[in-house]
């Protein structure tokens, strides 16, 4: 399985309605893989599914959301049905997450240094002094200003693009998994700002060989940083292929329709 | 229909400036000294990111927030000496659509009863009228008669924004602030309400202040764009202009770092360093001071104001020649 890294077949699911208990299907027989070391964009609108299709791959699908069927292969090996233990060992070592609200994400009574030094501890062993020498240089590679400074200050003194940095910092060089899923990393910070993260994430995948799956809505980010587009749709996957060849020659009439108002009919300017 | 000469300004802003006071007696600049002045049936976009000051520019113009200095002149006469009653002939041109159609709703109340409200402030009418009314309404912003009994939470978010949309020009004002309209929507959702705007617009010769930092929607919208930075203006002209030929530097990072959903659409980026200077007791100085890619010592001695280039563009930046186009 060296061409594939994550491997989702044929998985399908529902939401247990609130009063009625009756079940609401919400993921269609969803089927997609990611390619090793490429950036892959799973992208659709409000209820296409995409953020809950990977949030299932973590087994942090929602209380109510029960599978019907399918697989998740990582690495040919069947993640679906492992137990806390197991699933601990994959998560955050091996397939770690980065999400949409980092402020929200990190805890706010521990500053972003002893957050960053912890998790490095619990997968590493290593000596805390050591652990925070890691946690500094990871912050300093993802460009954090002063990153000894920073280290000792708390989530809500960071900007939110800052606080999106650390957590890249936390999820890409601190965890060092294979696979870095990132659930809208962008969407809320100002348009400067996501450039430069971004940049970074095209730059740390390109650097340290990551594979990523990039979960967005926006098909500006996915043309400009992405290898692999999966379109999705109300739980469905409707297209998958090349970046290049979702945006000259999309095939679905989906795919079109959300190019168009991306586009907001200025496809030829 | 109204119909004005074309260069007669509904609204002119003079020299705004609001500061909120902050802890140890300092001063944070919202809004430092902005001009502007907005025709009839025209859109003029403000564009910038978040701490640019560009929302709170319309919430002076509706008196949601009190400005520090500076005019608001409505048809010819000041707004900001009025008292609460007053005003409300003010709102009767002056309307305002908000970012977040779920906050901005009265969750408790029926489309019928949000849409009610301001037939009932400002217009005497029959129950026949406003009933006749109501259905006009509903029916322009492309909803049917039968979601006039529902609850917002009955409604998609686009619809909830028709609904807003449709709640500020119900007493058909001559101006409406929209404030990020789109910005909560779904891209399909956003296409049809900006057409909706567009519609409306054209139909009852409406000034938009468009608010926005989405600048592929301010392109698609707007007659004329004015860039804000903390709390000024660095840029502005008409929108073909500004955009094929941007010339402030911060305008320039701002338009190379929007993501173009284009196969081949990536731009050489202009870069700023570090990230946005203090708005709290700013130097009186350019607010890019520090960030600047065509920085000279001079910029941190003196405000930029902005000059004339020629054609309607304006830019606060007089070493602009030097960015490298």
């Amino acid at each position: 399985m060296s061409d594939v890294i994550l491997e989702i077949e044929g998985y399908s699911g529902a939401f247990r309605g609130r009063e009625s208990g009756e079940m609401e299907p919400v993921l269609f027989d969803v089927s997609y893989r990611l390619k090793p070391k490429a950036i892959t964009a799973v992208v659709g609108e409000t209820g296409s599914g995409k953020s809950l299709m990977a949030l299932s791959v973590l087994g942090l699908q929602p209380p109510t959301f029960r599978r019907t069927a399918g697989s998740i292969r990582f690495k040919g090996e069947e993640i679906l049905g492992l137990d806390d233990r197991a699933l601990r060992r994959i998560r955050g070592r091996r397939i770690s997450m980065v999400f949409q609200d980092a402020r929200a994400a990190l805890n706010p009574v521990f500053t972003v240094g002893d957050q960053l030094a912890d998790t490095d501890r619990l997968h590493s062993g290593r000596s805390r002094h050591a652990a925070m020498a890691k946690a500094i240089e990871a912050l300093r590679r993802v460009q954090i200003p002063e990153p000894e400074r920073r280290a000792r200050q708390y989530p809500h003194e960071y900007s939110g693009g800052m606080a999106q940095r650390a957590m890249i910092a936390m999820a890409a060089l601190i965890c060092e998994p294979e696979l870095l899923i990132m659930d809208e990393p962008t969407t809320g910070l100002d348009v400067t700002t996501q450039a430069e993260i971004m940049e970074l994430i095209v730059d740390l995948a390109k650097s340290r060989g990551l594979t990523v799956c990039l979960i967005t809505h926006d098909l500006g980010v996915v043309a400009e940083t992405c290898d692999e587009v999966i379109v999705m749709n109300k739980g469905r996957v409707v297209e998958t292929g090349a970046t290049e060849q979702i945006f000259t020659a999309p095939a679905h009439a989906y795919t079109r329709r959300l190019l168009a108002a991306s586009q907001l009919g200025e496809e030829g300017a | 229909m109204r119909h004005y000469p074309a260069d007669y300004p509904i609204i002119q802003v003079r020299n705004l400036r609001k500061l909120f006071p902050v802890r140890g007696g300092r001063k944070l600049h919202a809004i430092d000294g902005v001009d502007f002045d907005l025709q009839p049936g025209k859109t003029l976009a403000l564009v910038g990111e978040s701490g640019s000051g560009k929302s709170t520019v319309a919430r002076c113009i509706t008196r949601l927030v009190e400005p520090t200095s500076g005019d608001i002149i409505v048809h010819g006469s000041s707004i900001l000496e009025l008292t609460a009653l007053e005003m409300s002939r003010t709102y009767r041109l002056v309307q305002m659509v908000f970012q977040d159609p779920n906050a901005s709703l009265n969750p408790r109340m029926t489309v019928r009863g949000i849409l009610e409200e301001p037939l009932k402030l400002h217009l005497n009418l029959t129950r026949a009228e406003r009933d006749e009314r109501l259905r006009e309404l509903i029916e322009i912003i492309g909803l049917t008669v039968a979601h006039l009994d529902r609850y917002p939470n009955e409604l998609s978010g686009g619809q909830r924004q028709r609904i807003g949309i449709a709640r500020a020009v119900a007493i058909s004002p001559e101006v409406v602030l929209l404030d990020e309209p789109t910005a909560s929507l779904d891209v399909s959702v956003r296409g049809q309400i900006l057409e909706l705007l567009k519609r409306l617009q054209q139909e009852f010769n409406l000034a938009y202040l468009f608010i926005s930092h989405d600048l592929q929607v301010v392109k698609h919208m707007s007659d004329e764009v004015a860039v804000m930075y903390l709390g000024k203006i660095v840029e502005r002209g008409p929108t073909e202009e500004v955009f094929s030929h941007p010339k402030h530097p911060y305008t320039r990072a701002l338009m190379s770092a929007a993501p173009v959903a284009r196969w081949g659409g990536r731009r050489e980026r202009t870069k700023l360093a570090g990230e946005i200077g203090t708005p709290i007791d700013p130097r009186p100085a350019c607010r890019l001071v520090g960030r600047c890619p065509i920085e000279r010592p001079e910029c941190g001695e003196s405000p930029m104001p902005l000059r004339d280039i020629g054609g309607g563009h304006q830019v606060a930046c007089p070493f602009h020649q030097s960015i490298q186009q």
